[in-house]
């Protein structure tokens, strides 16, 4: 215990001040309506939509039950009340034992309410399991795999080009993006521990098991742009386990597909850059521990602000990406991470070719801009605690000054 | 069966002088009382005692844990420290508070109900209890050592594989969670057995099956439950031991394991747990109901059959707690369908426990409010997990936080409000005080309150999405007021519990002494003495009816006629016999914690002080082995007690062989 708590008490001081402040600013009483981000309840989908019809007559048929025995509870508790000392002493009542025909009527009665229940569950557990017979040949199919604490997504029928001569499927990390208005088949797979794939507004959550080939599908009902989240412990950082998924109209996904196809783009030094400034490295501002790296702004429309990360930044510094670029290897990043047609070839973490272009970082935890890249990179062990790049750092003696975060981050953010 | 029969046993008794060593300890009062004591009650008490110093820690943990969330990205706790309290929150809640007290009340109330002097075989029940204990302190051993390489355990209380891996944890964080659990299934077994062999055995004359009271009932499915479903914990931790330790794969996937595997044999056993929890607080329920309504439970039979139906049932639908592990659709339906047949005993239950208040003459005591709350509670838990059995609706809400809503409504609301109302009905019985009737009802509305406060905005979080095991979230996913209005029912919870054990304990020290039979009582345990004396009834007494002490006290003359026959008749063949205390249980199980600390500190590469480890690990094998040597070459004997006129025992010395 003494070696448990140091650390709690000195942050204890720091919730107090934050549960004030929180009480201070006011609360969102409206949190009844469930309309969140991870909503299970304002649903965008026909199998979330299914989940939520057998919900619902759940909830009718069980209030519905406890407020007629509620009811009758209510009325015998208050009823056959002892109201004085005498009625405590008064003869005891008469000593039944119960009623037979009372007995069966309720058991009738309720297995009666049950079937009510069951019927549209069975339904249920087929509609939802697979995609419906004459919707497969529209199906597009998609491979999720879970690591320790991120998702990598596969797409087995688009082939990426590395170079001219080679291609493989494309892959990409943590932002799911799928084509609207068509059922999506999603294979379920991890190598390490157990994970569950779950997006409230798309589709309850199936787990991702080793050694077991587990699916989903699900189905965007128009474009959008929608939260996701690990549903099974995996270990330390399970709670910032976060994916994004993002639904897009048959035009718009073929044109991201047609971009994320190409191997990483590369910036060339126009003449004039070498006349620029070099850009001053301030020293990155310290971040709490679990502090946000999410903005109100991003969420007024997160579509739009995700389609705004797919164009080049219009202050690029291509002196800069360039530095970023080799440090990219010699700071030994090619070891876990693969930018496609630049350098790298590792799979231990996700795949970086068009990390530019994703609306977050660090498996949906903080939004994609230069601050939190540089967060991140500056000390990733304290952002996602026990994960593989902060051991990698310590086991490779990785170093990194402010000006070689800033010029990594230069080029990651170049990545469209 | 016969009450003489018991004495013309001990006929058989050979009376050889017995060597120093194996000379019995007499102590009744000091440590030395309290360490060799063989007495049902003194067992149940130090049961109770230790449960309820575990149900504070598992509280303390529970409030650290509500304290992190009060607020999005607070960063009260780390990563770290948060996994490891949601998981020492559960185990220790399960296996070291509501477990235990359960085997509190089996211990204290089951004999007296059946009129038994002790239980079947009181050393093996001393056994029970010092491993228990043995288990509870390898759990939490943990919390004492470097945080680096030992720790708490932090696997989740599921432990599910491959995570519980050598490879995922290194630490010996895990060999604690799987050395601490098997200990406690070795003592909650050797309990059940004990407690079966009392209940099928013991049972005073007259006592027939369906003359039991609907407590000893439940005493004994849940002793059932547990022996046929620890086994399954058992060999799967076994299998964890032998993947972290030995290079076996069971469910190591790289070498062809099945994680999956564990889930079942796991939850195999964990859902009949989740019933050993509530029928005991049920059972608990059905005789406080009936006492202050002053008539008889309502239908009885049926109330036992669906216990039993429950218990039956129960393994039937594990698979329950897998349905996003794919398991196909029919596996699906079929679970989702047994789970939906379960509601219906349950449902039962609670028609008949309604049934009994119809027509009473209530009396609002606070074991009454708290048995109402029970029913009130139970009824929103046990909603919620027909919503569960819905397969497609669990698809959303498995993992979430309307999870967590469910089960504490059927934890706190069931098991422990069973558990609290069950302390106030029994402890005039054990303590010979009173509760003030103020006192206990104003804990009862600050726990109810903080329970609702604190749990129902639950629902809400986890159809918003919120997951479960997360030690952080965001501002912006609508999460944020019901935490913190979670947060502060928690602490309202937190100041209720501490009301109520403020009350009891100055209630055990200073409270109005109570008469015998305070709340007109209808089982055999009110028909004794309080606190009840180490025989427990000075007569056996001859049961005619269901409510054997209701039946006596309306038939007083004719069985006061019986009572003196066969007092005469004990007199007559020696008078009461009474077992010897013994250290042996206390010796043996001590042997069992030292070997299993060290066995789960082991590391199985040679490392400096490995010589030490292993040597410690046989010392604690001899000295279980000496114990349990020396425990069978005691022998069973006992001595005997006669008593003067208020039920003193007489020449106690001369009794004894």
């Amino acid at each position: 215990m003494f070696t448990f708590f140091p650390t709690l008490f000195r942050r204890g001081r720091v919730a107090i001040a934050l549960a004030g402040l929180a009480l201070l600013t006011g609360c969102d009483f409206n949190f009844w309506r469930m309309d969140g981000h991870q909503s299970t309840i304002v649903v965008d989908g026909p199998v979330a939509r299914a989940q939520l019809e057998v919900f619902y007559v759940t909830c009718w048929v069980t209030l519905f039950i406890f407020i007629i025995v509620g009811a009758v509870l209510a009325y015998a508790s208050l009823k056959f009340r002892a109201r004085s000392d005498a009625d405590e002493h008064a003869e005891p009542p008469p000593q039944g034992h119960g009623n037979p025909l009372v007995e069966l009527g309720l058991i009738g009665g309720s297995v009666l309410a049950l079937v009510i229940i069951a019927v549209p569950t069975l339904k249920a557990i087929w509609f939802t399991y697979d995609i419906p017979a004459e919707e497969k040949a529209n199906a597009y199919e998609i491979t999720a795999v879970g690591y320790q604490w991120w998702f990598r997504f596969e797409y087995p029928g688009e082939q990426a080009t590395i170079d001219a001569t080679t291609k493989m499927p494309l892959v990409t990390g943590n932002e799911l993006v799928i084509p609207a208005g068509r059922p999506v088949r999603i294979n379920l797979r991890t190598f390490d521990v157990i994970h569950s794939l779950w997006i409230p507004k798309l589709a309850g959550k199936v787990d991702m098991i080793p050694n077991r080939a587990n699916f989903l599908w699900l189905k965007a009902d128009k474009p959008g742009y929608y939260w996701g989240q690990c549903a099974e412990y995996c270990g330390d950082s399970h709670a910032v386990m976060r994916f994004r998924v993002v639904a897009l109209g048959p035009r718009e996904f073929n044109a991201w597909l047609d971009q994320q196809l190409q191997p990483a783009r590369t910036l060339v030094p126009r003449p004039a850059d070498t006349s620029r400034p070099r850009p001053q490295f301030a020293a990155l501002r310290s971040f709490r521990q679990n502090e946000s790296g999410v903005t109100e702004k991003f969420d007024v429309d997160p579509l739009e602000s995700w389609r705004a990360k797919q164009a080049p930044e219009k202050d690029e510094n291509a002196e800069l990406v360039a530095q970023g670029r080799s440090l990219f290897t010699t700071k030994a990043c090619i070891t876990c991470h693969t930018v496609r047609g630049h350098a790298g070839a590792g799979v231990t973490g996700p795949d970086l070719t068009h990390v530019g272009s994703r609306s977050t970082i660090g498996a949906g935890l903080l939004e994609n801009n230069r601050e939190q890249l540089q967060r991140w990179l500056h000390d990733p062990g304290a952002v996602k605690p026990g994960n593989k790049m902060a051991k990698g750092y310590v086991d490779s003696k990785i170093t990194l000054t402010a000006e070689d975060e800033v010029a990594l981050v230069a080029y990651l953010e170049s990545l469209k | 069966m016969d009450a003489l029969a018991k004495s013309a046993y001990l006929t058989k008794e050979e009376h050889l002088p017995k060597p120093r060593l194996l000379a019995h300890p007499a102590a009744k009062t000091g440590l030395m009382g309290w360490l060799t004591t063989v007495d049902h009650k003194k067992i149940g008490f130090l049961y109770g005692f230790f449960a309820l110093i575990f149900f504070l820690v598992g509280g303390v943990e529970a409030l650290l844990i509500r304290a992190q969330l009060m607020v999005p990205n607070n960063d009260l706790l780390t990563a770290q420290q948060y996994n490891t309290l949601f998981t020492m929150h559960g185990t220790t809640m399960i296996f070291l508070a509501v477990m235990p007290l359960s085997a509190a009340f089996f211990n204290f109330v089951m004999p007296l109900q059946i009129g038994a002097r002790d239980v079947a075989f009181p050393r093996l029940n001393a056994f029970s209890l010092w491993t228990f204990l043995a288990g509870a302190i390898i759990l939490n051993i943990g919390w004492f050592l470097p945080q680096a390489t030992h720790g708490a355990p932090d696997g989740g209380w599921f432990g599910y594989a491959p995570l519980t891996s050598k490879q995922f944890i290194p630490k010996h964080s895990i060999d604690y969670w799987v050395m601490g659990l098997q200990l406690l299934g070795v003592a909650s077994i050797a309990a059940s057995l004990n407690f079966i062999v009392t209940i099928i055995n013991l049972r005073a004359p007259g006592m027939s099956m369906m003359r039991l009271p609907v407590f000893v009932w439940m005493t004994l499915v849940t002793s059932f439950l547990i022996v046929l479903a620890f086994p399954f914990i058992t060999i799967a931790l076994v299998e964890v031991m032998m993947d972290r330790n030995f290079g076996t794969f069971f469910f190591e996937v790289s070498g062809g394991g099945m994680p999956v595997l564990w889930q079942h044999l796991f939850w195999v056993f964990g859902h009949p747990e989740v019933y050993i929890l509530i029928l005991p607080a049920m059972g608990i329920i059905s005789e406080i109901l009936p006492t202050f309504s002053r008539k008889p439970l309502f239908g009885y039979p049926i109330v036992v059959f669906s216990g039993a139906c429950i218990g039956f049932l129960g393994f039937a639908v594990w698979s329950h707690h897998m349905f996003t592990t794919g398991m196909g659709t029919v596996a699906t339906a079929a679970f989702a369908l047994a789970t939906m047949a379960i509601a219906v005993p349950t449902g039962v239950k609670i028609f008949n426990w309604i049934g009994t208040l119809w027509g009473g003459h209530i009396v609002m005591r606070t074991p009454m409010m708290f048995a109402l709350g029970f029913v009130w509670m139970f009824m929103i838990g046990g909603f919620s997990g027909i919503m569960h059995s819905a397969a497609p609706a669990d698809a959303q809400q498995q993992d979430s936080y309307f999870v967590v809503a469910h089960f504490h409504y059927v934890l706190i609301g069931g098991s422990l409000f069973g558990l609290l109302a069950g302390i106030h009905y029994w402890f005039p019985l054990m303590f010979g005080r009173t509760v003030s009737e103020f006192w206990g009802k104003l804990s009862f509305w600050v726990v109810f309150v903080g329970f609702n406060v604190t749990f129902f905005p639950m629902h809400f979080l986890g159809l918003n999405g919120m997951p479960r095991r997360t030690f952080t979230y965001d501002q912006n996913l609508g999460w944020n007021t019901p935490n913190l209005i979670a947060t502060i029912g928690s602490f309202i919870l937190g100041v209720g519990i501490a009301i109520y054990f403020v009350v009891m304990v100055y209630t055990y020290f200073k409270g109005r002494l109570a008469g015998r039979d305070v709340w007109d009582g209808r089982t055999l345990e009110w028909s004794i003495p309080n606190p009840p004396p180490e025989y427990n009834f000075r007569v056996i007494p001859t049961i005619h009816a269901r409510d054997a002490w209701w039946y006596e006290k309306h038939h007083g003359e004719e069985v006061e006629k019986e009572k003196a026959e066969h007092a005469k008749a004990e007199a007559t063949h020696g008078g009461i016999h009474m077992p010897f205390q013994s250290i042996w249980p206390l010796v043996t199980s001590v042997g069992i914690l030292i070997g299993a600390v060290a066995v789960s500190a082991l590391d199985s590469n040679p490392a400096p002080g490995i010589h030490l480890r292993l040597g410690l690990a046989l010392t604690g094998g001899v000295v279980m082995f000496l114990g349990i040597y020396f425990w069978a070459l005691e022998g069973n004997e006992g001595y005997h007690l006669h008593l003067d006129e208020n039920g003193h025992p007489i020449n106690d010395d001369d009794a004894k062989h």
